[in-house]
């Protein structure tokens, strides 16, 4: 029973840090009609920002706050420079965005090694947890998803701001002839959405091993996460995540780590071919 | 004879002439640029011609390469013989394409960024499992595969392989071209540009598409059988997500729009590659990736496709 909670805490980890991950695909997606293939390479960027400012001696929470936003930055750069010429023009944004996760990859090769790299953890311990020990900073991890992912959902569901993004969201051009500034909009969502990779990033960056091809092993579950649970809502993608990641946890548990990654990818895509619209457009009610 | 046909003709008089002023030991490397050229085309048939853009094109070119050298080292019940693992390189690409296309088109179907983020987990998954087989070799896959035999001498020596590659590749090309201009090519084009309106005219898109994209399939793994008759040996390398997305930037580059120029694109990638990466080391691949994007940006024709489109449109009076 107590091995069970202990399993449920570490499935509830991974699964809060996918929903970061998808959130950011899907805000990015929804708004701006842009498939971001460099998604994974936002979340890597956000371990190397950790891994940075922490060789320059900042203590480790200072380099988790900066981090995100060391790469909300990038992301913005990247928007203005690349992004904004792909618009209306669907498959070319994959093009786009995927020359930009090769550029940024080997970017990272030059500057840090094809190797692999460790950030050393903050030194918090373990407290006991149902009968077990379980290392705080886990805890701290899901704490921080949490409020991030609530803090998104604020930002989307209870500010002006958020209303406008919605509005862009269900029609761009009626927004926009409405006189919301679409432009702002993208330029504001693009980098929130590459920030929530980024912090996603930088929270994982002490438990995972930093090395530049680790953004398509999060890239290729995030999107499945918001195909699966279908396109176009914000909620859809925590749904989608806990599908993915819930799967993933269980065949973990019951195989290993790489067969289980292999069903929960075939599940996935037979669930998209089944269900182009989704599982929650069984059922939808949202805008 | 149309300006088309005359283009293509030049360049294979080029590349025929060219072993005339190359090193011998150049031609080696050429052979194995045919080789990635036989597989750009393979891509660019179904994206550029099809509209369908497969994020994960390394599948086929590997399942080609991995029956080649599967048959060959007598890892099967089979003979070990080099025709037979082509026939193997043909036949299995095509039959995976053929069923993994059949199941993604059928009723509804997956669409444009559905299909590719689908085709990419594909080749994640394929990689992982040539990866974790033990029967494949695992991480280091199968190697020593001999070379193939043809008429008792084995093909090895620089100048008849690279006649035989250029050989291989002006067939791939032509082949394409005339499916091109077939009534099912064109069929396919009507898809490409509308998939409504060439439904309401009679056409079955999910059978067409599904046929398009096995004989696109099949070449990709035609040219992964001739990758292990020249390298001799098979790895996850050659089937996974690194592949596939360096033929997406070859095609790019060359022009996904015509075979020819999606093939000289590889060949082009591939040669510069080899001299540059000498001076500029790590930094090419950052420069690939760069000029990808540009020619996303400003040159969706891709460098030689629009040479060709430029040369084959006639100027507007």
């Amino acid at each position: 029973m107590d091995r069970l909670l202990i399993f449920l805490l570490d499935s509830s980890n991974a699964m809060l840090v996918l929903m970061l991950v998808s959130l950011g695909l899907a805000v990015i997606f929804g708004l701006m009609n842009v498939i971001n293939m460099a998604h994974g390479e936002f979340l890597v960027l956000g371990a190397y920002g950790v891994l940075t400012l922490q060789g320059l001696g900042l203590p480790f929470w200072i380099c988790l706050a900066l981090a995100p936003l060391i790469v909300s930055a990038i992301g913005l750069a990247a928007e203005e420079l690349l992004i904004r010429r792909t618009y209306e023009r669907l498959l070319d944004t994959i093009l786009a965005t995927w020359g930009l996760s090769l550029f940024l990859r080997q970017g990272l090769i030059l500057l840090y090694g094809p190797g692999s790299h460790a950030v050393s953890p903050p030194a918090l311990g373990s407290i006991p947890l149902f009968g077990e020990t379980y290392p705080i900073y886990r805890l701290i991890v899901m704490v921080i998803s949490a409020a991030a992912i609530a803090a998104t959902f604020w930002l989307f569901f209870r500010t002006d701001i958020g209303l406008q993004a919605r509005a862009v969201i269900a029609n761009r051009n009626m927004a926009a002839s409405l006189g919301i500034n679409t432009r702002l909009l993208d330029r504001l969502t693009f980098s929130l959405g590459a920030g929530l990779a980024g912090l996603a990033g930088a929270v994982m960056s002490p438990l995972i091993s930093i090395d530049p091809n680790a953004g398509l092993g999060w890239l290729v579950p995030g999107f499945l996460s918001i195909l699966v649970a279908g396109l176009g809502t914000i909620s859809g993608p925590l749904a989608g995540a806990a599908t993915v990641s819930a799967t993933d946890s269980l065949a973990s548990a019951l195989t290993s780590p790489v067969w289980a990654q292999l069903t929960v990818f075939v599940a996935a895509i037979i669930v998209i071919r089944f269900f182009p619209q989704g599982l929650l457009a069984l059922r939808r009610r949202e805008a | 004879m149309s300006r088309n046909s005359l283009i293509h003709i030049a360049a294979l008089a080029l590349f025929a002439l060219l072993p005339l002023m190359l090193p011998h030991w150049a031609l080696t490397d050429f052979a194995i640029y045919f080789t990635y050229a036989i597989f750009a085309a393979s891509l660019s048939f179904v994206w550029g011609h099809v509209g369908l853009l497969s994020l994960g094109h390394a599948v086929y070119f590997g399942l080609g390469a991995y029956a080649m050298s599967v048959v060959t080292l007598g890892m099967t019940p089979l003979p070990a013989t080099s025709w037979l693992g082509i026939l193997l390189a043909l036949a299995a690409p095509a039959l995976a394409a053929f069923a993994l296309s059949s199941f993604f088109f059928a009723s509804k179907g997956l669409t444009g960024a559905f299909f590719g983020i689908v085709t990419l987990a594909v080749a994640f998954i394929f990689e992982r499992i040539a990866i974790n087989s033990g029967w494949l070799g695992g991480m280091n896959g199968l190697m020593s595969v001999p070379p193939v035999m043809v008429f008792g001498f084995e093909l090895y020596d620089p100048l008849p392989l690279y006649m035989v590659l250029l050989a291989i590749l002006a067939a791939t090309i032509f082949t394409l071209d005339r499916i091109k201009l077939s009534p099912f090519g064109l069929s396919l084009a009507a898809i490409r540009e509308n998939e409504l309106r060439a439904e309401s005219l009679g056409l079955n898109a999910r059978q067409l598409k599904v046929w398009a994209f096995t004989i696109s399939g099949m070449i990709a793994g035609l040219a992964g059988a001739l990758f292990v008759a020249q390298f001799g040996f098979a790895s996850p390398s050659l089937i996974g997500f690194s592949l596939s997305a360096e033929v997406l930037i070859w095609v790019a580059l060359g022009g996904r729009t015509s075979i020819l120029a999606a093939a000289l694109g590889a060949i082009a990638v591939r040669y510069l590659e080899s001299q540059l990466s000498g001076s500029l080391g790590a930094f090419w691949p950052m420069i690939a990736g760069l000029l990808f994007m540009l020619s996303v940006l400003f040159l969706p024709r891709g460098l030689f496709g629009e040479m060709i489109y430029r040369l084959t449109t006639a100027p507007r009076n």
